[in-house]
């Protein structure tokens, strides 16, 4: 190496040397840019720097209990099943092969339950998948990607519910010239539009309802059982009108992270609700403790609902399009309300009829 | 009780009047971008809103609270009105034309009767109405703010230093050698020696002109109102043109006779700049609410480099009126209101849709410094490939064993239906010798049969119509 000046022109092999080197990191630069861009496509949006050795690695020996303990009890049910029908068929013939049939009609039953509420699992799944996906496209200026996912999005609802109306509205509507994110925001505008409208009935009938019965019920332990009859039965309502249908195996995986949504939910909106709540109070009190309860029970339900359905919702609610508690709120009370208005009712007509028999 | 009942309904009809809403919104581009297509779309959009459901992205058409609109005749009636029923006959007459091209200001208005979106509001009163005001100028005039900061003396030293170029040496040797022998100090008779002026102004004006069509340049070349007189055709305003003698522009003009040559010329100037430029920009400055901006992208992409730079320039000043219109002197002259502005680039139907996010990224790149400077200055700025009247549809087919996604229009001349690919749009501004490489060709389509009782087909005029509205139906 001299420490000289020295020029090199193009036709030096210096200089033709750099220029390659310099095609060949473009090239590489740009190769890894589609590659980040096509994996960006499939599975996430986000590619914020992530903690590393933060992920739920356990180790194999934990990891293994669950697994282990479940085979050691279905091998020794299956084991002590077996020996008690052979006891039984040595015993008689006919009582053996009744008990026997009866077991098979448990496992047959019991493997298919399995089967779909793995099946459901793996569609729930699925949906977030895509919701990643439509919020992937919604960002980007892209062609053609979107028609395939809507129309795939479309029969897996229509295998539920009637939405020929709103399939309708929606082609009437897109053009061949919309790009992806235009045509996601058409379907979203109108097919899901529909379909949250009958979200919001559901939630709103069933918090009533639960509104109404805990407001009525007069043991505490029954409450309890009560909300979560209520909500596991509009959870199961809501994830059939949005097309991934959840069954009550499931459904438990998705009632953990409707509720662990709703601890996590923004800050903002949990308190804009309390004060939605809080504002309500001085009503509710001068109704009465129980109908409060009943309300406060009502307002669980529904944001129960409303996080079921941010969660089944293929595309997620823009700003404007977010459903609001107070849209539900409102009849609750009404119901609630009703109901304390006909017990006291109810009640003065007792109070006169015994004040005209004194 | 009789006054009680008047009392009342002049009660009432205020409390409507209070509700009711007002928006102007300026429509603006070069000549040839568009402005009388889009307009004709624009409102032919909105009267058919309410019982076809063409528009998607408005929300108050997909909210169903559009109940009605109706054309009517504007308020300010010493503007002349845009001929919309003639624009649409043109588009639907066969053989179909489009309409002709804006050469002065214009205006239309629009009423539509809304359900109020607002639960307060609405219990007051369920329907309101908003009142549209569409008006059309050429963009050109806007080009003439600039003038209003500049004396005579200032426009002839620039307009020297720009005629010095060789590209425009070529168009105007004549009138400028036939304007350097004039001797300005010598008294000038008003009255004989007009017809003399007004022929020297004439002849710098075609030359200039025909340098701005034959070489593509917008620039400042000229006056805004030399160029698309309107109603000023032929009056002696327009005769005059700037001082290109060294020797003159060096004099201190002071001391120079009233009844000189020169400070006739002056005068003309002033007058031009007072009474004609000012007005103007007082008037819509001042009144306007929403403005879009049409570029003809394609028509640039065409052309080379040298007329990219040339109008990449033209809209930097265009939009300078929106950037220092909120500053300095011209808010003190005018108090602008001006809060939204669109910038959109016409004629997307040339263009495969695939592709339309290419030009208008290109075209974003094109005028981002200027959009930086508009959005500073705290207007809300957007910018969207649109078509106001489509020709074509897209296909996609194969070609050379690849999909090619391709728009199918009637050929100009024969009328026959053609499958055509421009070219791949570039996404971002070339340099010089990328320029050269391009390959690009948008060939116009002829215009398809379109039902006078149809919405006219179109490519996101929903999308400009919520922009420019939408917030004003709530």
């Amino acid at each position: 190496m001299s420490d000289k000046p020295v020029k090199f022109y193009s036709k030096d092999k210096e200089h033709q040397k750099a220029e390659k080197l310099l095609r060949e990191s473009l090239a590489q630069a740009e190769q890894e840019h589609q590659l980040v861009q096509s994996e960006g496509a499939e599975d996430e949006l986000e590619e914020l720097p992530k903690l590393k050795g933060q992920s739920k690695k356990k180790s194999l020996l934990r990891r293994l209990f669950w697994p282990a303990l479940s085979a050691f009890v279905v091998i020794a049910a299956g084991y002590e099943a077996i020996q008690f029908v052979s006891s039984l068929v040595q015993t008689h013939w006919l009582l053996g092969s009744v008990v026997g049939v009866i077991a098979g009609a448990v496992v047959v039953s019991g493997g298919y339950m399995l089967l779909k509420g793995w099946r459901a699992r793996r569609r729930f799944k699925e949906r977030q998948q895509q919701q990643k996906q439509f919020a992937a496209l919604l960002h980007k200026n892209s062609y053609g990607q979107a028609t395939g996912k809507l129309d795939n999005l479309s029969a897996e609802i229509d295998e539920f519910v009637d939405i020929r109306e709103l399939k309708q509205q929606y082609q009437k509507r897109k053009q061949q010239v919309h790009n992806d994110q235009e045509l996601i925001q058409i379907y979203s505008n109108t097919v899901l539009k529909g379909l949250d409208k009958m979200a919001i009935d559901i939630i709103t009938k069933h918090a009533a309802e639960a509104a109404a019965m805990v407001a009525l019920s007069p043991l505490a332990a029954a409450d309890m059982a009560l909300v979560a009859w209520r909500g596991s039965k509009m959870i199961e309502q809501l994830s059939h009108l949005y097309g991934c249908p959840q069954t009550a195996l499931s459904r438990l995986e998705m009632t953990k992270k409707v509720f662990k949504n709703m601890m996590l939910a923004g800050a903002s909106e949990l308190a804009a609700d309390a004060g939605v709540e809080l504002l309500g109070k001085g009503l509710t009190a001068t109704i009465s403790t129980k109908a409060a309860q009943g309300i406060g029970v009502g307002l669980l339900v529904a944001r129960m609902g409303l996080q079921t359905m941010h969660l089944c919702r293929p595309v997620v609610f823009d700003a404007n399009s977010k459903p609001k508690l107070s849209e539900i709120r409102k009849s609750i009370y009404s119901k609630v309300a009703g109901l304390v208005k006909s017990a006291s009712g109810a009640d003065n007509a007792v109070d006169k009829k015994e004040q005209g028999k004194s | 009780m009789d006054w009680l009942d008047k009392t009342l309904t002049k009660v009432n009809d205020l409390w409507e009047r209070s509700l009711d809403r007002h928006i102007r919104i300026a429509v603006t581009g070069l000549s040839g971008a568009g402005k009388t297509a889009f307009i004709t779309s624009f409102i032919n959009q909105i009267l058919h809103a309410s019982t076809e459901q063409q528009l998607p992205f408005l929300e108050v058409a997909t909210e169903g609270r559009l109940k009605a609109a109706k054309l009517e005749l504007h308020d300010e009636l010493h503007v002349p009105a845009f001929k919309y029923h003639q624009c649409l006959e043109s588009l639907t007459a066969e053989p179909a034309n489009w309409p002709a091209s804006t050469t002065s200001i214009s205006q239309a208005q629009l009423k539509c009767r809304y359900q109020i979106k607002s639960q307060w509001l609405s219990k007051v009163q369920e329907q309101s109405h908003l009142t549209i005001d569409i008006i059309d100028y050429p963009g050109e005039w806007l080009l003439d703010l600039p003038l209003l900061a500049l004396s005579y003396k200032e426009w002839s030293q620039q307009c020297s230093q720009f005629l010095q170029s060789e590209r425009r040496r070529k168009y105007t040797q004549q009138a400028t050698d036939a304007i350097a022998q004039l001797e300005f100090h010598r008294e000038f008779d008003e009255v004989d020696g007009s017809g003399q002026l007004s022929e020297l102004a004439g002849e710098y004006r075609k030359a200039l002109l025909e340098y701005r069509y034959s070489e593509g340049d917008n620039s400042i070349a000229l006056p805004g109102r030399f160029i698309l007189p309107g109603e000023l055709s032929g009056a002696p305003v327009l005769d005059f043109f700037p001082i290109i003698n060294a020797d003159v522009l060096s004099l201190d003009w002071s001391s120079l006779e009233e009844r000189s040559l020169l400070k006739s010329l002056e005068r003309r100037y002033n007058y031009y700049r007072q009474q004609i430029v000012k007005p103007f920009f007082e008037e819509y400055f001042a009144k306007v609410d929403r403005q879009i901006l049409l570029v003809d992208t394609t028509t640039v992409l065409e052309s080379g480099y040298e007329s990219y730079q040339d109008l990449k320039k033209t809209i930097e000043q265009l939009l300078a009126g929106f950037s220092y219109g909120r500053s300095n002197w011209l808010k003190r002259l005018f108090s602008p209101s001006i809060d939204k502005l669109m910038i959109a680039t016409t004629k997307v139907d040339l263009i495969p849709p695939d592709q339309h996010a290419n030009i208008e990224s290109f075209m974003q790149k094109m005028i981002a410094q200027a959009k930086n400077d508009v959005g500073y200055e705290g207007v809300e700025v957007d910018t969207m490939a649109i078509s106001a009247v489509t020709t074509s549809e897209p296909v996609s087919t194969e070609h050379d064993g690849e999909a090619l996604l391709c728009v199918k229009g009637l050929d100009t001349e024969t009328e026959e239906s053609v499958l055509h690919y421009p070219g791949k749009i570039p996404t971002s501004s070339l340099s010089r010798n990328e320029w050269q490489h391009l390959a690009i060709d948008f060939s116009p389509f002829g215009i398809p049969q379109l039902n006078a009782d149809e919405p006219l087909p179109y490519i996101r005029m929903d999308k400009v119509l919520q922009f420019l509205l939408g917030d004003k139906f709530s």
